[in-house]
């Protein structure tokens, strides 16, 4: 197991290297092709050369490199690496530490992600498990419609009608039904409070965790229908074991090696979902900083967030390797 | 984002809320108003105003996009303000602002001003902020207000055309600006400028104190203001909270306790506004409909002209049809303004016929533009004229990647389609600036000017005028020997008066010469919470006028 980690851990940081390679040759091009992002800070005023060079040395882009069409500029991506390796970020435009962003930025997706993910677990595992408990029955039938129709109705389409249609009314009624700032009042408010952070991101981290729970439900379905249908299950009934013990040691633990996977896969789907979602509740969090940044042709600060989610993203695989492993030992061996 | 981009954007996404907050005491019902001190606010009152994210700092030498000088307004006080009706400046932090020849002024300071941290507002104030904003170095986003200034060329140095810096700067401080006395300040501007008295309430010019110098990256977070409000709390990206200042002395302060800004992504706060979160909004485009029919919200509506034009420019630099000026004619002439306004975007823009917006600035008047009305006839005669359009050629049209602006000029193109024939392409560039300020552009483009002091000047010479006989303009390549004197003349003109009435002949020299063709002003509307009072839109900026304001604790 301890090789196997390792393994793992090492083609882990490889793919972050070589992640953030590709990204900044992309960037690099980007500039050399499109012209200077400085030009950004000034709008729609023509600077001068020295205000030009004076911005340009401000964010990090006064490498003669970037005026070289073709050139991979790795003089500054060595710079970068030894920076971030120190744990210093740089700075977006305004000179603002690009760790203090992800330091306000995370907690509030973090804290979305939990909400999706406890909706994934209860929607999947409750609704996969029932379906296939009762394969072929009304239950299982209105459950895999149900997810159907979840599939039908995307991310933000669901914030969209929720907003519009449902959030204004229903916050009227609570406030008027519990008073004005209670709990079930924030529950309801159309935009997230930082002041009330759990209470204003519940009902958008539920929308989102069921637009991505169709996929999960259906498979958790499908997964255990498998198990029901194994050999180990039928030797554990003829055995005379309970219904109950049966189904929670042998067909969920056993079934839970593709859904760990799906776990880790949908999560960079969330993350996607994310840049939706807080965009249109107005959450400062991850993707809503990453959105403004790209808007902003804030270099440094694209890099810096991609770099952060990139490595998040190879921890949760290098997780989700690593439970695969504890839950099914012929992989680590393999 | 600049200025003038961020400025069209968050023309509507700037709003006021009023927090319903939880804490607050009071009644629910109708006006509560049982304190004292009249006026028609509670000195309790919390207004909370949506802010967008795009504002990064709030250092007055930095800050040029719309919603910082929504804040800095109320934090800071400068020089000169402007009257809300006419726009004009008089003055406030300034005891009188003189000058015999436009280019030596002097500016007494009234005494015993003083900042939040009680350093006094001195001549020392604003030269150590103006000296910090000029010095190139610094790249500070006001920089250029201060080229008229004597001194300012020596405080930017050079570079090559790779950056390279070839000469430091040879000085740190503006030689045109002396402090004579704690209370008297004398600028020497390069040449005579009429207009120096107007530009001097622009946020680039207010003070900054000492203890905010010394730390720069600080007092961009937690302005060190000398206005009515300070500012408590910013929470970069999330919210700013502003609490009323007790030992402000000038008059101008408004009774309400607190304003609460929170940040916004986009544009999109409405939903916010109607469960009473907020007390100002503008509905998104879908819900325009059900607001304008709406009685109880169409009583609390509020719209005041605009300042930010939007023209078409064409590349004079390069040949084509458009060098001949019936042609250009022809386009304008061809576009159904009223009709494209009537169908994407009522009452959010207004037909332009001027190239400086009237009701705005001094000296701004509507119809300076023969041929900005929609005339098909017309416009087919001057084509012919211009010698048509070539054969099987596309005309492209260049602008930036703005969803709004790209239908409009959808729709813009349409016209021009049906009105001449010419088949058109739009050409929607991420690299908008850099493409035009490289001369990159092969058909006409859109352009956009948000004027930066109420002066009709600002909307010609910044524009217009480059000096440079041979080449024109950078952006389309203008120039007009004429209209580079007419500005002159206006910049040392006796008066201000003079001067508007001279800047305007330099309006008819464009009007003739015809080098863009004006197309739509913003008009600024907003919706209201029943929280708010007396409502005052600023003609320039568009925006409520905070000081103003009058507000209850719903």
């Amino acid at each position: 197991m301890g090789r196997y980690i390792l393994r793992r851990s090492l083609l882990g940081v490889g793919t972050l290297l070589l992640v953030m390679f590709v990204l900044h040759l992309l960037t690099t091009f980007a500039i050399q092709l499109n012209g200077n992002p400085a030009l950004a800070f000034f709008g729609e005023k023509v600077p001068t050369k020295s205000q030009l060079a004076a911005v340009e040395a401000r964010f990090g882009l006064d490498d003669p490199c970037y005026d070289q069409t073709g050139n991979p500029c790795l003089g500054p991506f060595v710079e970068r690496l030894g920076q971030y390796a120190q744990g210093d970020f740089g700075t977006n435009l305004r000179g603002r530490e690009v760790t203090d962003i992800v330091a306000t930025a995370a907690p509030n997706t973090l804290k979305l992600f939990l909400v999706v993910t406890i909706v994934w677990f209860v929607l999947g595992m409750g609704l996969g498990t029932a379906a296939a408990r009762r394969r072929d029955r009304s239950a299982d039938h209105g459950i895999r419609l149900t997810s159907v129709l979840i599939d039908a109705f995307p991310i933000f389409v669901l914030l969209l009608v929720y907003r519009y249609v449902f959030a204004v009314p229903l916050s009227g009624w609570a406030e008027d039904t519990f008073g004005e700032g209670s709990l079930p009042a924030l529950w309801f408010r159309p935009s997230f409070d930082d002041d009330h952070p759990w209470a204003t991101l519940l009902v958008p981290g539920i929308l989102l965790g069921l637009a991505g729970s169709a996929a999960f439900i259906r498979l958790v379905r499908a997964s255990q229908l498998e198990s029901y249908a194994g050999d180990h299950v039928r030797t554990a009934r003829s055995r005379g074991l309970n219904e109950r013990h049966v189904v929670t040691h042998h067909v969920i633990r056993n079934s839970a090696v593709p859904v760990v996977t799906a776990v880790g896969l949908t999560f960079t789907e969330a993350l996607a979902g994310a840049v939706v979602t807080e965009g249109m509740m107005n959450i400062y969090g991850m993707g809503g900083v990453l959105w403004e940044a790209v808007r902003a042709a804030d270099v440094a600060l694209i890099l810096g967030i991609v770099t952060i989610l990139a490595a998040v993203t190879v921890v949760v695989m290098l997780v989700v390797d690593i439970a695969y492993a504890a839950l099914d030992p012929r992989i680590r061996y393999a | 984002m600049g200025r003038r981009a961020a400025v069209a954007a968050t023309a509507t996404a700037v709003a006021l809320v009023l927090a319903s907050c939880s804490g607050g005491g009071g009644g629910n019902d109708d006006e509560g108003d049982g304190g004292g001190g009249g006026g028609g606010s509670d000195p309790d009152a919390t207004l909370n105003l949506a802010l967008s994210q795009d504002v990064e700092t709030l250092l007055p030498m930095d800050s040029n996009v719309g919603d910082n000088i929504s804040v800095l307004d109320v934090v800071y006080d400068g020089l000169v303000r402007y009257d809300p009706e006419t726009t004009e400046p008089y003055n406030y932090v300034a005891e009188s602002v003189e000058t015999e020849d436009n280019t030596v002024w002097t500016i007494k300071i009234k005494p015993d001003l003083t900042f939040q941290n009680g350093e006094p507002v001195d001549a020392d104030a604003f030269a150590r902020a103006w000296n910090y904003a000029a010095y190139g170095p610094n790249a500070m986003a006001n920089n250029y207000f201060f080229e008229r200034i004597t001194g300012y060329e020596e405080m930017q140095g050079e570079t090559d055309d790779d950056g390279n810096v070839t000469k430091e700067p040879e000085a740190d401080t503006l030689s045109g600006l002396k402090v004579v006395d704690p209370q008297t300040l004398e600028v020497t501007l390069t040449g005579p400028f009429a207009g120096f008295g107007t530009m001097l309430g622009y946020t680039g010019f207010f003070p900054i104190a000492q203890e905010c110098l010394d730390d720069i990256e600080a007092c961009a977070v937690q302005p060190i203001g000398n206005g009515p409000f300070q500012v408590e709390k910013w929470d970069q990206g999330v919210g700013l909270t502003a609490t009323r200042w007790e030992d402000y002395t000038l008059e101008e302060t408004p009774e309400y306790g607190a304003i609460e800004w929170t940040e916004y992504t986009g544009e999109d706060n409405w939903p916010d506004f109607e469960a009473g979160n907020l007390d100002f909004a503008v509905p998104p485009p879908a819900e325009q409909q059900a607001a304008a029919g709406d009685p109880d919200l169409q009583e609390r509506y509020v719209e005041g002209p605009g300042a930010a034009l939007t023209y078409m420019a064409f590349p004079l630099y390069k040949d084509g049809p458009w060098k001949d000026v019936e042609f250009r004619k022809a386009i304008s002439l061809a576009v159904d303004r009223q009709g494209i306004i009537d169908a994407l975007l009522p009452s959010q823009r207004v037909p332009a016929d001027s190239w400086v917006v009237p009701d705005v600035v001094p000296g701004g008047t509507g119809g300076t533009c023969e041929w900005c009305a929609f005339d098909p006839d017309a416009a087919k005669a001057a084509l012919e004229k211009a010698g048509g359009w070539p054969d099987g050629e596309k005309l492209t049209i260049h602008l930036g990647q703005d969803a709004t602006e790209q239908e409009l000029f959808k729709a813009v193109g349409d016209s021009i389609q049906e009105t001449l024939g010419i088949p058109y392409e739009l050409d929607a560039t991420p690299d908008y600036f850099a493409r035009r300020g490289a001369r990159d552009f092969s058909g006409p483009f859109r352009a956009n000017w948000f004027p930066d002091y109420p002066l009709n000047e600002n909307y010609l010479a910044p524009v217009y005028a480059s000096g440079d006989a041979k080449n024109g303009n950078v952006e389309f390549g203008y120039y007009s020997a004429d209209f580079e004197a007419a500005v002159k003349a206006g910049d040392e003109a006796a008066t201000l008066d003079e001067a508007v009435a001279q800047y305007q002949e330099a309006e008819k020299i464009l009007a003739t010469d015809f080098p863009t063709i004006p197309l739509f002003v913003a008009q600024n509307t907003y919706y209201y919470s029943e929280n708010v009072s007396n409502v005052v839109l600023d003609p320039f900026s568009g925006e409520p006028k905070l000081r103003l304001l009058e507000v209850t604790n719903g």
